[in-house]
């Protein structure tokens, strides 16, 4: 097939997700206004507990990188259900479409919101709380922002396997797996704070490594002595799977007739 | 000649509840498709139709049988069949805040088109279906009709050589009903399409379908054209003869091609295999027994008849 013809149908998807996202008032709600929440409600409380500007850019980072991550993965996460709601997923999967076209579509219009929040949420975290954060570099944001949407693609491609297996039900899994992730890789504070065998599952999450390599550069000690390189191992066995897993899903669902019955 | 369908011992069953057993959905169903058909698939509801035409759709794995369409195995070579067929169903559905237009767009994306392809493809479609005064609307503003329109033009955007309609005209109002008939009957002429639809409205196969097909609890019990159905189920058309006074003295059983007959009064009702064949041969009999017929009335076998037949007939 013409990269032409595989372009365009990526196109689709993302075109169709910004579709979305435009005329939809809740989305831009969504973009603007629970960032703006999350920034000024940690902000503040770390300016009422009066913590060092160290502790506050650690806690800050915390706040940008779970709503960046919660914006990013929603357009793959909704990608299907889009469909599935509207009930013209037959007339998607009747075409001839690869899961890497909607993967790919709608990925990328998350990592423009993905963007566009961190930017949102770092400038008012440099403006009201003086957080300092080029002190990283430019390699440093850029590793860690690879690194934050790579797993909020892991987290919608593993919400799209949940909605071909179970349908509308699975839409609350959007927010509830990305929430769990973000509880468990230390986003507010240190992993070490976390009991004993929680923190062995925190270590299974790449994002914790992101968020040590990221804090780092603020003078916090490293919890692991190669966190970009344990982070993007991790990273990309867990796309492998999580890719796998889609497929498998829809495969199944081409076998116990979802797709139509999602679609009635 | 190659055909645009043909499947053998196609069966599914879907299970139910998580540990339930599998209740099977279609069985050993048989189908073979001419290319330039309109082929109807006809049955109650739960007969399997939607299962048969979403497993030649490719939406839908079979547990057994094979099926080809277009000369393309729907399980082995469903990425390069997709290519060449389409889908229009029933109550149709996309996305909601998408207008007319983009919608097209998008499903034209779908296909591979792109730039100026995709800008007088979706202009083409618009023109054609009625839409372009209505390509700024967002569908959830569309009318019933308008939505179903929508969805025959989204179904041709990649000039499909095989297309499925699925109850196409449910839920339409009369006028609309007859105008997208219309629209399919002009299609199938014009393009040549073939079209495999299911339908529970009889009028509407015998208006549209060249062949059809019955299923009933997942078996295909009878496929053909019209008339090689009547004939197969022993269904003849009705004659009804009024006399202006007594009926001729003719031993009507005896006469060409009748089925069956009732006297009543001064009327004759027979049932006739091919009325329009047997009709002169028994008016030429009545005018030979000196007798003035009032009326002659003529009602070919219709597919109601058969659907009923065959319907009530013991699996």
């Amino acid at each position: 097939m013409k990269l032409r013809t595989h372009l365009n149908k990526i196109w689709a998807f993302s075109t169709r997700s910004t579709l979305v996202n435009r005329r939809n008032v809740f989305a831009i709600f969504e973009m603007v206004f629970w960032p703006l929440i999350g920034v000024f409600s940690v902000g503040l409380l770390t300016r009422f507990l009066s913590l060092s500007g160290e502790t506050v850019s650690f806690i800050l980072i915390g706040a940008v990188t779970m709503n960046t991550v919660q914006i990013a993965q929603l357009d793959l996460s909704y990608a299907l259900l889009y469909s599935v709601w509207s009930k013209s997923l037959k007339h998607e999967f009747i075409a001839p479409v690869r899961l890497f076209h909607i993967l790919v579509g709608s990925g990328l219009v998350g990592l423009v919101r993905g963007l566009l929040v961190f930017v949102i949420m770092g400038g008012l975290s440099v403006y009201f709380f003086d957080m300092d954060l080029g002190r990283p570099g430019p390699a440093g944001l850029i590793f860690f922002l690879l690194g934050i949407f790579l797993n909020a693609a892991i987290i919608g491609a593993l919400v799209l396997s949940l909605v071909l297996r179970f349908g509308q039900r699975a839409e609350v899994a959007a927010w509830a797996f990305s929430y769990l992730m973000l509880l468990l890789c230390g986003l507010y504070y240190p992993v070490s704070v976390l009991p004993q065998g929680v923190q062995f599952l925190a270590q299974l999450i790449p994002l914790t490594y992101f968020l040590d390599y990221f804090r780092h550069f603020y003078g916090f000690p490293l919890t692991s002595s190669h966190p970009l390189l344990y982070g993007f191992s991790q990273t990309v066995v867990y796309l492998f799977v999580s890719y796998g897993l889609v497929a498998l899903s829809l495969r199944s669902a081409y076998q116990r007739g979802i797709l139509l019955r999602l679609s009635d | 000649m190659q055909l645009a369908i043909s499947a053998q011992g196609i069966g599914k069953g879907f299970r139910t509840g998580l540990w339930g057993p599998v209740k099977p959905v279609l069985r050993q169903v048989d189908l073979t498709v001419a290319p330039g058909a309109i082929f109807g698939v006809l049955g109650p509801n739960g007969a399997g139709k939607t299962t048969l035409i979403s497993i030649l759709a490719t939406l839908l794995l079979p547990d057994t049988g094979r099926a080809k369409v277009l000369g393309l195995d729907v399980v082995r070579e469903a990425a390069r069949l997709k290519e060449r067929i389409n889908l229009a169903a029933s109550g149709a559905h996309f996305l909601w805040c998408m207008t007319v237009s983009d919608s097209l767009r998008f499903y034209g994306r779908l296909y591979g088109l792109g730039g100026r392809a995709l800008t007088n493809k979706v202009e083409k479609l618009l023109d054609l279906f009625g839409l372009a005064e209505h390509r700024a609307v967002t569908f959830e503003r569309l009318s019933t009709g308008l939505k179903q329109r929508l969805a025959l033009a989204k179904a041709l955007i990649n000039d499909p050589e095989l297309l499925f309609l699925d109850e196409p005209t449910s839920g339409l109002d009369q006028e609309m009903a007859q105008h997208i008939r219309e629209e399919i009957l002009r299609l199938n002429r014009e393009t040549g399409v073939t079209m495999l639809l299911t339908t529970h409205n009889l009028r509407e196969a015998e208006m549209l379908c060249t062949e059809v097909a019955f299923l009933k609890g997942g078996q295909l019990i009878s496929e053909g054209r019209i008339p090689d159905l009547q004939r197969r189920l022993g269904l003849g058309d009705h004659l009804s003869l009024i006399f202006k006074d007594s009926p001729a003295p003719l031993d009507y059983g005896r006469l060409p091609g009748v089925l069956r007959y009732t006297v009543q009064d001064s009327r004759v009702d027979l049932v006739l295999d091919r009325v329009d064949e047997r009709l002169p041969a028994i008016l030429e009999a009545v005018y030979l027994m000196g007798k003035k017929l009032t009326k002659v009335v003529v009602k070919p076998v219709d597919l109601e008849e058969i659907y009923h037949e065959i319907t009530h007939s013991p699996e």
